[in-house]
């Protein structure tokens, strides 16, 4: 462990122990979680380099900053979206900022520490047992230390045409500090609901987040993944799944914001028959580097997994693509594809793309691929042979490259959102005024 | 209108056009034949300004101002436009968004109002059934999965509705059926007037029965190297380019008789 990399951990640890929230009366499990996660966190420190998940991405720059506990905010004036929602401010609950009408019968949200309050007996099947990837540092320290987070839940058979809404803000405010907010989404046989994380910010700060979702048998969840954090900040996000026999979970992971951004999902494909799809699209500039980690555990027959991971990257920035798939041996009939493909807009900016696949039965079909590729000379050309001007023609081919990805979004007023969001983010994007 | 003065470009390092002369007067239409890898479409693609191709020498106005000196943009909206030999897929940008967004930048560029979505679709319906176009094809990504008749047909469509000064058409009559052939040779005759010049790159006599054109050059290695009026296109067609290197070919007065 470097010195500074102690300083990380201490700051935590202190931070930590100093604020009221310090659990006293928390459910005997939830005290035992945290006391596992912490001892976890100091056993594996922030990841080097040398791990094996880590490999592409330097933590040094987090591991030099000292990040205090969060500050007390008020509800910044963001555009919130539409009800039902739960809004956290700086990983606290923001009751006044939140707005649950409209929420169907057989659908529950709340925070998730009134919950461990109230009615700990409905938490305690589910949390720590879908986030369950050993010595992951990250989501450990998370366990360690969350405060508050959104607790989610659908009656078996419920079909939720609402779209809810989480909401994460992050103030910025004299002294880095770092929030920690952890859900837990669970979702009933058969149940359908389409859920939105949003991240937002501005500032230089840490988000640690960590979602578990359980999915009972049958259960249908499109889940959208928008992260539009501060400029100077750290993301980490960790998204696991837990799948029943024949659900179906599609995910959108929109990452745009953060000095370094990582986002991990991890989906357990545990029972037969499900199936995942799983989209990305990173946009960065800047000096941005922006990470994901998809990882797929095939550990029952039948079961299907979809990635289409796409990055736009410019200036000096860096995209980072992991995809690992893991087909158990009992995972007979497991058909599993990965593409990763990348635009880059520049000289100086770079991507790791590395699919990883351990196959270990002979009944699969598996496939990955990607590209890394440029603006084609060959089409720039022809837009600017037409009469359009050459910031104009490059920001059409970006939006070309990536606006599959965005189309994806149901929601229809989050999709307009990021789309405007994600064109803001195009050198030349103001002149997309018709796509936006 | 356009006045080409011994122009030499390189491609890969490697000379392509090698003293090229062409004058064209607002009115004409100018056939280039010539035999594969003579230089047309090298010479289509530097009159457009694409990058590709280095000019090292010679000169080329077009209505008095240095055509060389545009950017590609520039000379579409001075008025020049290029039917592709090989038009370019471009998948996720739309056909119809692409058409409005250049025809609205032109109209930008000249200080002339944009039109909006609506207006633009009503004149684009309009001149796709000039080329006979499906509609459908309004909302697919510009020549993405068309056949090669198909991509001919968006070439003429957006020819028609930016209306150029200047239209270079390279081998607009390639891969089209006969029916084809008629709807596009239509569309260009459309086209014709007082005000507008055309170049037509064709192997074949066949486009010259539908669009007639005033004079005829033949190209090879890289220059012009005989012109005449239609006569020589069926000469051409008759003979074939080898009687072109033997007997050593007229100054093509027509078009160099000029200063
Ligand atoms: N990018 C390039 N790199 C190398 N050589 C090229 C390139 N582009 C064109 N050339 C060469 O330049 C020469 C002229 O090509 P061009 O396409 O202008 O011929 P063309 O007269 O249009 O032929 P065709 O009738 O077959 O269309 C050819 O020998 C071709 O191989
Ligand atoms: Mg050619």
């Amino acid at each position: 462990m470097t010195l500074a990399e102690q300083s990380f951990a201490d700051q935590l640890e202190k931070g930590a122990a100093g604020v009221e929230w310090r659990p006293t009366g928390e459910p005997s499990f939830v005290c035992a979680l945290r006391a596992a996660g912490r001892d976890t966190f100091l056993r594996t420190k922030l990841p080097t380099l040398k791990h094996e998940d880590w490999r592409y991405t330097s933590l040094a720059g987090l591991a030099a900053q000292h990040f205090g506990p969060a500050a007390r905010a008020l509800v910044p004036a963001a555009d919130l979206p539409p009800a039902p929602r739960l809004v956290f401010v700086n990983g606290r609950f923001a009751p006044g900022a939140t707005d649950l009408s409209g929420l169907p019968t057989g659908v529950r949200m709340g925070s998730l520490a009134l919950a461990l309050r109230e009615r700990p007996a409905a938490v305690e099947p589910f949390m720590g047992q879908v986030a369950t990837a050993r010595d992951h540092a990250f989501g450990a320290l998370n366990t360690g230390l969350f405060e508050d987070g959104a607790l989610v839940e659908l009656e078996d058979g419920v079909p939720c045409a609402v779209t809810l809404h989480l909401v994460f803000l992050t103030t910025a405010s004299g002294a880095l500090f770092a929030a920690h907010p952890r859900n837990l989404v669970v979702v009933g046989k058969g149940a359908r609901a389409t859920l939105v994380e949003s991240y937002r910010g501005a500032g230089a700060y840490l988000v640690n987040a960590v979602t578990e979702m359980a999915l009972g048998e049958g259960a249908q969840v499109e889940h959208d993944r928008v992260q539009e954090d501060g400029q100077q900040a750290f993301h980490l996000g960790l998204l696991q799944v837990s799948q029943g026999a024949r659900s179906r979970f599609t995910g959108q992971s929109i990452a745009l914001g953060g000095q370094l951004a990582r986002v991990e999902a991890r989906v357990l494909l545990g029972a037969e028959g499900a199936a995942c799809d799983l989209h990305g699209l990173y946009v960065g500039g800047g000096k941005q580097v922006l990470d994901h980690l998809v990882y797929i555990d095939h550990a029952s027959p039948r079961c299907v997994s979809r990635e289409v991971f796409k990055g736009v990257l410019d200036g000096a920035s860096r995209g980072v693509f992991a995809g690992r798939v893991h087909v158990r041996e009992g995972a007979q009939k497991t058909d599993a594809s990965q593409v990763n493909s990348n635009l880059l807009l520049s000289e100086d900016a770079t991507v790791d793309t590395k699919p990883q696949l351990e196959i270990l039965n002979d009944d699969v079909k598996c496939s990955h691929g990607g590209t890394v590729g440029q603006i084609r000379e060959d089409q720039l050309f022809y837009l600017r042979s037409r009469g359009v001007s050459e910031a104009l023609a490059r920001a059409m081919l970006t939006w070309a490259f990536a606006s599959d990805m965005v189309q994806r979004v149901g929601p229809e007023e989050l999709r307009v959102r990021v789309r405007r969001a994600v064109t803001g983010r195009l050198a030349n994007g103001e002149l997309l005024r018709e796509v936006a | 209108m356009l006045s080409i003065q011994g122009l030499k470009a390189s491609v890969a390092e490697r000379d392509i056009l090698h003293g090229l002369d062409l004058e064209v007067r607002a009115g004409e239409v100018h056939a280039i034949m010539g035999p594969n890898g003579s230089g047309k479409s090298t010479l289509a693609g530097v009159l457009a300004g694409r990058e590709t191709y280095a000019v090292t020498a010679g000169k080329v106005t077009f209505e008095g101002e240095d055509l060389l000196a545009l950017t590609p943009e520039k000379r579409a909206v001075r008025g020049v436009f290029l039917a592709f030999q090989y038009p370019v897929e471009i998948p996720g940008v739309g056909n119809m968004y692409f058409l409005r967004t250049a025809f609205n930048a032109l109209r930008r560029a000249r200080g002339e109002e944009e039109l909006d979505a609506m207006d633009f679709l009503a004149l684009a319906r309009e001149r796709m059934k000039l080329v006979k176009m499906d509609p459908s094809f309004a909302n697919r990504s510009v020549n993405e999965g068309f056949s090669g008749g198909e991509k001919k047909r968006n070439e003429i469509l957006q020819m028609a509705v930016l209306e150029p000064k200047l239209a270079i058409l390279d081998e607009v009559d390639s891969g089209l059926d006969i029916d084809a052939l008629r709807v596009v040779a239509d569309g260009v005759n459309a086209l014709r007037s007082p005000e507008r010049a055309m170049i037509v790159v064709t192997h074949y006599q066949r486009l010259l029965d539908y669009i007639r054109p005033d004079h005829v050059h033949v190209m090879a290695n890289g220059r012009i190297v005989t012109s005449g009026g239609p006569e020589l296109a069926l000469e051409l067609e008759k003979r074939g380019y080898g009687w072109i290197e033997k007997e050593p070919p007229a100054r093509p007065a027509a078009v160099e008789a000029r200063p």
